[in-house]
């Protein structure tokens, strides 16, 4: 497919990678040359100098044979417009990141129809939304829903005092009893492998399991440590009172968190508390520990630090962590950053680029794929593939077909019934399958299926 | 100041009050009760000295935030001195000061009356006791910007100078047509008030007035035992109704006629009000069962009755609480302190500042508890402005202190300790009846002169919520 992707910034460059790393013709526009050269040289695609909202720019790029648009440029109103210009020369799929609540909101004049946009997309929003799942999901890190919710793809980081260290995977299978569940991934020191029976979970491992939503209770029991009582009131830290700072506040105050926001500047404190209900607005430095301590940072459930600095991000959750937050959360801009979280003792590092680029790759490959989710540090992604009529998979056992390596079947839904898949499985047209896939095998595991 | 332009306003103003003066007249007329000429002789006086003013005073330049203090505190004034001609000229008052008294306290809605002998007035001035709470209930000046386009230049300062609360709504872009607006609903509520009266077998001339006392928060009535005297329960609910939404801001009843319900339960203040109002009757059929009432539907009747009167500082009454329990007292002093809405016609200090305060005084302590929080004081759902907050806070001193003071001069005046502070709440909140000497079947009549030019002075203060008025003694609002 020929794709078109105005921007060269961090969500441009992650989306070049990927896509052209699967095979598609990528052209990049972008005004600054240097992000262009920087671009070029790494990476598979063709740049070219210019502003991504003017027609004659779009044509030397080739928009008249491009099959999807892409617009992430730093301006709201050049992705519009952008986006505008595609539709008039008949790109089939258009995605804009647009940042403004005013072109977001639910009551928003222009809707995205208007401005013929398909998928529009909030970096900010999308990661303020991954921050409040996982602080919902006590004990994992990551995590994300398929068919529905239905299935849950979790990420658990396994601690010294973990119960599940030093287990095989087959010995886990003869615990587990009833609850059934996958170990689809083991990370291990920036390397993800897939896990045979006879792999054993390490301290300092993050391992991915899928579950069925209604295991979710027993296994998060199995994955707590034996002192952890649950609390009534799950207490949550925000450090950084901007715009995901709030919309985190706002998500949680819904659901009831006893929430804490620490920002530095007073004129903003005054417009949170403004706008927050029962949120404590504090003013303080993420680093006056003596501050935060007054106001119960020990007995704090989640610790979410969301300011704009990594650096600051990361030192002040750890600083949390060592005075007893029992979780702990930074957001993290710079890719470099992103796989030095697990090795610190941070329990979630997440990247609105990610969730971003997430979104639109799940956009751009639906077709047959229904859901997609990148993990957090590797690029290994998951998917929800729906099993179509007439395929050559369907009705042959799973070990007679030849799956492909570097990939792994989580779960089949049928239905109201799901399935944890063995050799002996079969598949039916309409099954929804969720597949855990390493970066090489998705091109084969799209093959595979039909 | 720009004292031609004042005079000039203040002649406008005396011309309106002459047309008033004519209002009575056809009821003179029909009821023969020889008030005639003393409303023809003072709506000539107000004509000629109006027009002198008016047409004297000639200045092109516009009204200034300090022309509208002075406007409002000296029309208010002007509107009390020359209120009061047809009671002197009539005879049914013969003291001047007496009369100016009792159109003061008409004017302000506060109710108290020097009157002893009330049914023995003739009808027509009954009428004249009666509009002039009506008038001043949604505010004359406000009325005056609706209707003289003259006025409309820095219309706002004066609207905000005589709307009670703390903030002011505006409904519609131009504030003629806001006060267009309020002066509407305003009508219709006293135009179903006296529909509904008339149905309790109240002749229409008593319907009329008792819904002009009620509107406007008043409370004078055309009987010596006040609302008592008729003795019917379906009266006695009406006029609970009626008082109630009276001491609601107008704005809200605007909103709930264009069908905007949502506006009203999301608001606040008038929870707030709805909660007290409850509450106290709640507790005064507590405090009075077995000890006054032996009903429990009779007590309901007249203790719902009597917190609605002194909350909303109507002050109509049904029953004598001086005979009630001393908490029950208590519990209908701290009512008189508290008052209605803001952006309704009655006295008080106002729901909405009494709400802030506590606020005020929450987030104060909470302050202590977490010195690095941030946290405002929001007032349904959206942060209060600091100044708007400073404001209440100097309102509530300066409320306090002048109690304090004005009580003292109404000890120097000879009345008991009781009866001093009662009548100063009493005027102060444009209440009417206070508790002692001058409670619910007394009147003011024995006062000395000098006490009640003082609380002639309250009720002023009172009206025009202090500041308005004491703006004027400050020497620098005098220089240029």
């Amino acid at each position: 497919m020929k794709i078109l992707i105005v921007g060269a910034g961090q969500v441009g460059y992650f989306l070049c990678e990927r896509l052209s790393f699967e095979g598609h013709e990528v052209t990049l526009i972008d005004r600054d040359p240097d992000h262009l050269r920087r671009a070029q040289d790494r990476l598979n695609v063709l740049g070219l100098q210019g502003n991504g909202a003017s027609a004659e720019t779009l044509e030397q790029a080739g928009i008249k044979n491009c099959d999807i648009f892409i617009a992430v440029a730093d301006l709201d109103e050049i992705n519009i417009l952008a986006c505008l210009l595609a539709r008039e020369y008949g790109v089939s799929t258009r995605i804009a990141r647009v940042k403004s609540i005013e072109y977001t909101g639910g009551g928003a004049v222009l809707s995205k129809e208007k401005l013929g946009i398909d998928l529009m997309i909030n970096p900010e929003d999308a990661v303020a939304e991954e921050l409040v799942k996982i602080a919902c999901r006590s004990g994992a890190f990551d995590v994300a829903e398929f068919v529905e919710g239905q299935i849950q793809f979790l990420g658990y980081r396994i601690g010294e005092d973990s119960p599940l260290c030093e287990l095989t995977l087959r010995e886990l299978g003869e615990i587990r009893g009833i609850y059934r569940f996958v170990v689809t991934a083991i990370s291990r020191g920036g390397r993800t492998i897939i896990p045979r029976g006879d792999d054993t979970i390490q301290a300092g491992d993050s391992i991915f399991i899928f579950a069925h939503q209604k295991d979710l209770p027993t296994i998060q029991y199995m994955m707590q440590l034996k002192e952890e009582k649950k609390r009534r009131n799950r207490r949550v830290f925000i450090l950084g009172g901007g715009r995901i700072g709030l919309h985190i506040a706002e998500e949680l105050e819904r659901l009831h968190f006893e929430v804490r926001l620490v920002e530095r500047d007073l004129a903003r404190c005054e417009k949170l508390s403004a706008k927050l209900k029962r949120t404590m607005v504090i003013h303080a430095e993420g680093t006056e520990i003596d501050t935060l301590i007054e106001e119960g940072v020990e007995r704090a459930d989640v610790f979410i630090a969301v300011t704009g600095n990594d650096e600051s991000n990361i030192l002040c959750s750890l600083l949390a962590r060592q005075h007893g937050a029992r979780r702990v959360m930074a957001l993290v801009n710079k890719p470099e950053l992103l796989t030095l979280a697990g090795s610190l003792g941070i329990d979630a590092c997440v990247s609105p680029r990610l969730a971003a680029a997430g979104a639109i790759l799940k956009y751009v490959r639906r077709g047959e794929v229904i859901s997609l989710a990148t993990i957090e540090g590797s690029n290994a992604e998951v998917l929800e593939i729906e099993v179509k009529a007439g395929r050559q998979v369907i009705g042959a056992a799973l070990k007679t077909l030849h799956f492909p390596q570097g990939a792994i079947i989580g779960a089949i839904v049928r239905g109201q019934n799901y399935e944890i898949p063995t050799g002996d499985s079969t598949l039916e047209a309409g099954d929804r399958v969720v597949i855990f896939a390493l970066p090489g095998a998705l091109a084969k595991v799209e093959r595979f299926f039909e | 100041m720009n004292i031609l332009l004042t005079l000039r306003v203040l002649g406008a103003l005396l011309l309106f009050l002459a047309a008033a003066l004519l209002v009575p007249i056809p009821f003179s007329l029909f009821y023969h009760d020889g008030a005639l000429w003393s409303f023809v002789i003072s709506a000539a006086v107000c004509l000629v000295i109006g027009l002198a003013l008016f047409r004297g005073c000639n200045s092109n330049k516009e009204l200034s935030l300090r022309e509208g203090f002075a406007i409002v505190t000296f029309g208010w004034s002007l509107f009390a001195l020359f209120g009061a001609l047809p009671y002197v000229f009539s005879g049914a008052i013969p003291s001047y000061l007496d009369a100016v008294f009792e159109t003061m306290s008409g004017f302000t809605t506060t109710g108290s009356s020097i009157l002893v002998e009330i049914e023995a007035l003739p009808k027509s001035m009954l009428l004249w006791r009666a509009l002039t709470h009506w008038l001043g209930g949604m505010g004359i000046i406000v009325l005056s910007l609706a209707i003289l386009p003259m006025l409309g230049v820095g219309g706002m300062q004066l609207f905000k100078a005589e709307v009670p609360g703390p903030t002011t709504d505006r409904l519609k872009p131009r504030i003629q047509d806001t006060a267009k607006l309020l002066w509407g609903v305003y009508v219709l509520l006293t135009a179903m008030e006296t529909l509904l009266l008339m149905l309790g077998d109240m002749s229409f001339f008593d319907a009329l007035c008792h819904s002009f006392a009620t509107l406007a928060t008043g409370g004078f009535s055309t009987r010596n035992a006040s609302v008592a005297a008729y003795d019917s329960a379906y009266i006695d609910w009406i006029i609970t109704l009626f008082m109630f939404l009276a001491g609601v801001n107008f704005t809200l009843h605007y909103q709930a006629l264009r069908g905007r319900l949502r506006d009203i339960y999301r608001n606040e203040e008038f929870i707030f009000y709805l909660a007290i109002t409850f509450g106290a009757t709640v507790l005064l059929v507590i405090l009075n069962q077995g000890a006054v009432y032996h009903s429990v539907v009779d007590n309901l009747r007249f203790s719902a009755f009597q917190a609605t009167s002194i909350m909303t500082t109507t002050g109509f009454a049904t029953a004598d609480y001086e005979k009630w329990p001393v908490l029950a007292q208590y519990l209908l002093i701290f009512l008189m302190f508290v008052g209605g809405c803001a952006g309704s016609t009655s006295g008080g200090m106002k729901v909405a500042r009494i709400l802030l305060l506590f606020k005020h005084a929450h987030v104060q302590i909470y302050r202590l508890i977490h010195p690095r929080a941030v946290r405002l004081v929001k007032f349904g759902g959206t942060p209060v402005d600091r100044e708007v907050m400073q404001s209440i806070l100097g309102f509530f001193a300066l409320y306090m202190g002048i109690f304090v003071f004005a009580s003292a001069l109404m000890a120097a005046s000879g009345l008991d300790v009781v009866s001093a502070g009662a009548s100063v709440i009493a005027t102060l909140g444009n209440i009417g009846p206070g508790i002692g000497s001058v409670g619910p079947i007394d009147n003011f009549s024995h006062v000395s002169d000098f006490g009640k030019s003082v609380l002639v002075g309250c009720m002023l203060l009172g009206r025009l919520e202090l500041f308005t008025v004491l703006v004027l003694f400050f020497p620098t609002f005098w220089r240029k």
